[in-house]
């Protein structure tokens, strides 16, 4: 690795010295995990993509046909047609939360109190947040107890796929926003205070400061926040999903993510799975770029 | 006061109300469970919301020892601990390297370890179990250490990174006159003066490590943490909701004492984890 990037007359000196040795070997323990739990895989499930590998006999090269199964399988549609639903909900996922934490930050009585409340939800397991909300969402669950309680008629929440991929989304939701509102009252607090102060005037001009001046000056940490967002959309449902849904009814909750579970596990196939994992990281790896860009920026290196 | 100035404060009233409704929505569900694990069966199902007049507390020996939680429990307590310790010894070697010592070819290693970032578990479910099959490390818990380790590592080393970035070059050039090795230093000057990253580290790989269900459900099959217990739970006793319920009140009991003790680490360390991105 170094050595590729260094001319040999350096390399030598380099090498020479003692100091340098030992810090690569300081390196290594993170270097190594690294590669050989994620970096190996990648480039592996590149090649096993490419395979008929059913975990049992040896793959063989099948070329793309993996890839040309995926555009005729339902089950594959289905789960990008949730995904993007889901992404189509992004602006809410930043909207409450920033609303939030502006007035948190202009000083809302318990403003403070809220802010750890809201967040209390994220340090939560997504299987106990699933097997609670599974408990009070379920056809014979507490919420439809509460609504024909109240004279309403009950709502098969999870059981029906017109509102099953919703009610997994607004549990999602209710469980990181206040992750958001942390993310954005970090950022306000970088903001000039004068900056502020002119927003504390009347009504109307208070909702006009936010938008011209408030939310402008907070673009960078909300493009940062729809990043993390979007990428958490794409990788971290799984386990809510698993205790939720199990992707169903049908295929109604079924993401990506949750699919190469099925197909790797239940299905037997890992190297149509591989195909499934190479879509989602193309579809993450534009997003993550420009995570990576930003991270590598502020580290100072 | 002036005018516009009350008017202002008496907005802000208003709109806390909202917000303290939203407030006891997240922590209802927790209330929710707790309630329902102090029901009876018959108390459940014919009061399903109300609170319970009657508390049992029969449903938690019964969910710790016939469901083998205190098992689960163990594994997850032996699991976490071991990752969470190993994750800090390895970003705190690996920050003080790349940000003090600075070797050449640092950076690109840095750009590996956070490039590895955006390989989350699922893109590579497939060949990382045939990792772990071929290193004979499916079924243990140590397999599952080193997992946690390399699943959750990028994002502690990019945070000691840019901590030891920030102290002044002068301490390692002084210890390294005097005559400290580099295991020395990193000992004695470089891990006590992490000490505030590395706490905001070690709780959340806590709560990664002690929440995750798909690594464990991959990497252990006959051993179950405490996540994957709780969600086989779940699909067992469908029927028997307070017991379920107390099973969650259980699994969620250390991470909710946790978040209650360290709030103030946990919120800052978010917080910086945002800023700094």
């Amino acid at each position: 690795m170094t050595a590729s990037t260094t001319s040999p007359a350096t390399r030598r000196s380099r090498l020479g010295n003692r100091p340098e040795r030992l810090a690569l070997l300081f390196v290594l323990p993170a270097l190594a995990l690294v590669v050989v739990f994620r970096v190996v895989p990648l480039v592996w499930g590149l090649g096993y993509s490419f395979t008929n590998y059913d975990g049992i006999n040896p793959p063989s090269f099948i070329g793309i046909d993996n890839y040309l199964r995926l555009t005729q399988d339902p089950t594959f549609i289905d789960s990008l047609v949730n995904m993007l639903i889901l992404i189509a909900t992004l602006p809410i996922w930043i909207a409450l939360p920033l609303v939030l934490a502006i007035l948190i930050h202009q000083g809302v009585p318990g403003g403070k109190l809220f802010r750890a409340v809201y967040f209390f939800p994220a340090v939560l397991s997504s299987v106990i947040i699933g097997a609670i909300f599974n408990m009070i969402l379920r056809y014979d669950g507490s919420l439809n107890a509460m609504l024909k309680a109240f004279g309403f008629s009950a709502i098969d929440w999870l059981g029906n796929s017109n509102t099953a991929l919703f009610s997994l989304i607004a549990v999602q939701l209710w469980s990181t926003f206040g992750m958001g509102v942390l993310i954005f009252l970090a950022g306000l607090s970088t903001v000039p205070s004068d900056m502020l102060e002119a927003a504390k005037l009347d009504g109307a001009k208070l909702l006009q400061t936010w938008w011209y001046v408030v939310i402008p000056s907070l673009r960078p940490i909300i493009e940062f926040a729809a990043v993390v967002t979007t990428i958490g959309m794409l990788t971290s449902m799984f386990g809510l999903i698993y205790v939720l849904t199990a992707g169903g009814p049908g295929t109604a909750t079924t993401l990506p993510e949750y699919l190469i579970w099925l197909e790797q596990g239940k299905l037997n196939s890992p190297g149509y799975a591989s195909a499934i994992s190479m879509v989602l990281f193309l579809l993450m790896g534009g997003l993550a770029a420009i995570q990576i860009r930003i991270m590598s920026r502020n580290a100072n290196l | 006061m002036s005018a516009v100035e009350t008017r202002e404060k008496r907005i802000l009233w208003i709109i806390a109300v909202p917000m303290a409704l939203l407030a006891l929505s997240a922590v209802y569900p927790v209330f929710f469970a707790i309630n329902a694990a102090l029901k009876t069966r018959k108390d459940y199902v014919l009061n399903r919301f109300g609170v319970t007049l009657d508390p049992t507390f029969a449903n938690f020996p019964q969910a710790w020892i016939q469901s083998h939680l205190s098992e689960y429990f163990l594994n997850s307590v032996a699991v976490t601990a071991g990752a969470v310790l190993l994750l800090l010894v390895v970003s705190s070697l690996s920050g003080f390297a790349l940000a003090v010592l600075r070797f050449r070819g640092s950076k690109l290693v840095f750009t590996i370890i956070l490039i590895s970032l955006m390989i989350p578990v699922q893109v590579v479910l497939v060949p990382f179990y045939r990792t772990m099959i071929a290193l004979d490390l499916v079924n243990t818990r140590i397999g599952l250490i080193l997992a946690y380790t390399a699943f959750f590592l990028p994002f502690s080393v990019y945070l000691m990174t840019a901590f030891y970035a920030r102290l002044p070059r002068e301490l390692y050039e002084a210890a390294q006159i005097d005559g400290a090795s580099l295991l020395q230093i990193w000992w004695s000057i470089m891990l006590p003066l992490g000490k505030p990253a590395l706490i905001t580290l070690g709780i959340l790989n806590t709560l990664y490590c002690w929440n995750d269900v798909l690594i464990s459900l991959l990497v252990l099959q006959d051993k179950r943490t405490l996540m994957v217990g709780i969600a086989a739970l779940r699909g067992q006793y469908t029927t028997n909701v307070p017991l379920l319920a107390a099973g969650i009140v259980l699994a969620a009991a250390p991470i909710v004492l946790i978040y209650v003790v360290f709030q103030r680490q946990i919120v800052s360390g978010i917080a910086v984890g945002a800023v700094k991105g």
